[in-house]
């Protein structure tokens, strides 16, 4: 195929390279850059796209093989660190994140590993900065992820991050909960994950339907927002840094943070055994654990 | 008694305690146990007056025999009593635990009929909870002065951290505001805990046979600030000798805040947090940024200025080492520079290899120059605007404070110091602290 940029009739075109939103998909499309030597503006997903006539836009077909070799060539020239990088990097929500890769990568690759320090070029700091801001979200859901007990004795938390960070959690919850069954549901980004004490997988639904809580947990989560409210010091009240260090975002999801009035009883949406069969493992649409 | 009465009666108790930290061990899971340690610690949650909150803090009793003048829990106060079984409190720290509320235990206690008898009902408490709920996560134990070796012993190897209150910053303080306790009953404990966690590292050298480990992540201790005459000097003096010979993790400082009303105990009205925060800022200083306690304060100023943060006066009275060029100066340098963290001086030493830093740059590495700004050039040039003067700089970063106060970030606690030189007890203090000081040093060695 010729050099799209040397195509006349595109001289002022700003090309866009479509994916499908998958990683693999995201990495094909870098792969394409590259095998063409084209430059494109940003890599987006199909799905979200914001048309301009000045624009063009070539989709770009998944190949996990193509996928494969990039994943390869990263992790040869700059390390498995930067694979990981690149792989939290993708699950961030910012808007940014297929350009800023792709240039992270142009770069990065050219000059080979010791461009990961050189943190003030505009293309490793851009990433840099989306990648902080993953690394934090990261850090907020194992601050303020609250489970609930089930009365299938699964606990099970709602969350709702501003990346997709479910993959990049559950190996902390696991390794920690260890004998305790759980699932953690990302309303955000429709994404579950599910830990059976055997194993753990992701399960992609918009809804997630779950038994009530048992009453065991209604008297935990009294004795919580007690402790809560007693352990401050009246003398030191501090809204300012409470909120700084506890953005508001977060309140919804943490029981603690119930005003007093709205307390007590706080339903879940029920459906009795579908929880159990998610459990069990017969999952609508099992995925790939992401990192290995 | 319903155990949630019991548990707003003891964690109220508790509240006063500061060190809430879960940090300074990494444990990995183990399969089939509940539990693991980051050594950074995991803050869960922030109680309404901003302070982190990663342990279930609360006492076992807060039935005391003693009768500490500044303590809620002595004996002579009249307030309601409850003391956990066991098995309540290793029950209500699971039950936590499973729903990601906390990262473990912080047991502290008041003295249950004798000091012995209290520090068993706590091993027995943590016990369970190892053995028998098979948990894996962090506990941090205060010990009580007067405790055996035996049973301090016994709850050392259960726990990850052990910490005994000095209480307060001499120990003539101590004696006339904590009768039942002298600075013996602290000091022993607290060197017998330091010989216990060496032991720990002879051990892992020689890689004996596998024991049990004594408090892995270390030893704190916790003094009250402002409750006593002690200047800023004084109490700093103590803390470097305190992480010196007693080899400690942590000194927290813990502002007095007037619970009982004492002829003995100053009248304050307001929590002396201002002066708490610098104290803090100083002690940071000296755990991470290798300055040494003589480098921050002095005798002649033996208080900390609550206007600037201790790093920018440090820098003012050394301005002939400024302004510092960024691609030039050594990291030990870069971390003297107010504003300046570890990290970021980690970034710049790492990014100025690759390419000379403007100060543009220094936005991209993530460094703020807000306060830098007065003491760095980049490629020989100041920032614009800055005026390298030392009293034009301390008069800008002071009415920064000022304008940051008034935004109630610091929330009441300038005021505190403009009103109040201080008071009552306070004000014999400053004068002769050189006589204190000689006083103090041979107290802790
Ligand atoms: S020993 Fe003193 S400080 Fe400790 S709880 Fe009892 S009265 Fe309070």
């Amino acid at each position: 195929m010729d050099k799209l940029s040397s195509n006349p009739l595109l001289t002022d075109a700003r090309l866009t390279c479509l994916y499908d939103g998958s990683f693999e998909g995201l990495l094909s499309a870098v792969f394409w850059a590259f095998e063409h030597k084209e430059d494109p503006c940003d890599i987006a997903v199909e799905t979200n796209l914001q048309y301009s006539l000045d624009q063009l836009f070539l989709p770009i077909d998944t190949d996990v093989e193509k996928a494969e070799r990039v994943k390869a060539g990263i992790i040869r020239s700059l390390g498995y660190q930067a694979y990981k990088d690149v792989r939290c990097v993708f699950l961030s929500d910012d808007e940014r994140k297929g350009r800023v890769i792709l240039r992270f990568l142009q770069y990065s690759l050219k000059r080979g590993a010791g461009s990961r320090s050189d943190l003030a070029e505009p293309k490793i700091a851009d990433f840099d900065d989306v990648l902080r801001k993953v690394n934090r979200e990261i850090h907020y859901q194992l601050q303020f992820i609250r489970f609930s007990r089930l009365q299938n004795g699964v606990f099970f938390a709602k969350i709702h991050p501003k990346a997709n960070v479910v993959p990049l959690i559950m190996g902390h919850f696991v390794a920690r909960l260890n004998v305790q069954p759980f699932m953690i549901f990302d309303e955000n980004h429709a994404l579950t994950g599910v830990y059976d004490c055997k194993r753990w997988w992701l399960v992609a639904a918009d809804t997630v339907s779950v038994p009530d809580a048992t009453a065991e947990q209604d008297d935990y989560q009294a004795l919580w927002q007690t402790f809560y409210d007693t352990i401050a010091i009246e003398e030191r009240s501090n809204p300012t840094c409470r909120r700084n260090f506890m953005p508001k975002r977060f309140w919804g999801d943490l029981c603690e943070m119930v005003p007093q009035e709205l307390r007590k009883s706080r339903p879940q949406t029920a459906t009795p055994t579908a929880c159990a069969r998610l459990v069990g493992g017969q999952s609508r649409k099992s995925l790939r654990s992401p990192l290995n | 008694m319903e155990l949630l009465d019991k548990l707003t009666i003891l964690a109220d108790a508790a509240k006063y305690d500061v060190a809430c930290t879960s940090s300074g061990v990494n444990r990995a899971a183990v399969n089939g146990k509940l539990g693991s340690t980051t050594s950074a610690g995991i803050c869960h949650t922030f109680s309404a007056d901003g302070r982190c909150i990663t342990l279930l803090k609360v006492l076992m009793s807060n039935a005391c025999s003693y009768d500490c003048t500044y303590c809620v829990n002595r004996r002579s106060n009249d307030v309601p009593r409850a003391t956990f079984t066991p098995r309540e409190l290793a029950e209500l720290t699971i039950g936590f635990y499973r729903r990601n509320y906390i990262e473990g235990l912080f047991l502290s206690s008041g003295v249950l009929r004798n000091p012995d008898y209290t520090t068993e009902q706590m091993c027995e408490a943590i016990r369970l909870l190892r053995d028998d709920y098979g948990f894996n996560g962090y506990i941090h134990a205060k010990a009580i002065p007067g405790t055996s070796e035996q049973l301090l012993t016994r709850l050392g190897v259960l726990v990850d951290r052990m910490s005994l209150n000095i209480e307060l910053p001499s120990e003539t303080s101590l004696r006339l505001l904590a009768p039942d306790k002298s600075g013996q009953s602290v000091l022993a404990p607290m060197r017998f805990v330091r010989d216990g966690i060496k032991e720990n590292i002879q051990d892992k050298t020689t890689s004996i046979v596998k024991r049990a480990r004594f408090a892995p992540a270390g030893q704190s201790t916790q003094m009250i600030v402002g409750a006593s005459p002690e200047s800023d000097f004084q109490i700093l003096n103590l803390s470097a000798s305190l992480y010196r010979t007693l080899e400690l993790k942590r000194v927290f400082f813990s502002a007095y805040l007037p619970v009982n009303t004492d002829p003995l105990l100053p009248l304050v009205t307001k929590a002396p947090l201002l002066r708490e925060h610098r104290l803090y800022q100083a002690d940071w200083l000296m755990r991470f940024y290798h300055f040494d306690v003589n480098e921050i304060i002095d005798e002649s100023n033996p208080f900390l200025d609550p206007l600037i943060d201790p790093k920018c006066n440090w820098a003012l009275n050394h301005i002939d080492l400024f302004p510092a060029e960024i691609n030039r100066v050594p990291y030990e340098m870069l971390l003297r520079i107010p504003g300046i963290g570890v990290k970021g001086a980690g970034r710049i030493v790492k990014a100025r290899r690759e390419r000379s830093l403007r100060f543009e740059d220094l936005k991209r590495l993530n460094v703020s120059t807000k306060r830098a700004r007065y003491f760095i050039t980049c490629n020989g040039s100041f920032a614009e605007g800055v005026l390298f003067d030392p009293a034009s700089i301390y008069d800008n970063l002071a009415d920064e404070a000022r304008s940051r106060h008034c935004k109630g970030v610091l929330d009441g606690q300038l005021s505190l110091f403009e009103e109040s030189a201080p008071v009552g007890l306070m004000s014999a203090s400053a004068a002769d602290s050189s006589a204190q000081r000689r006083e103090l040093v041979p107290w802790i060695n």
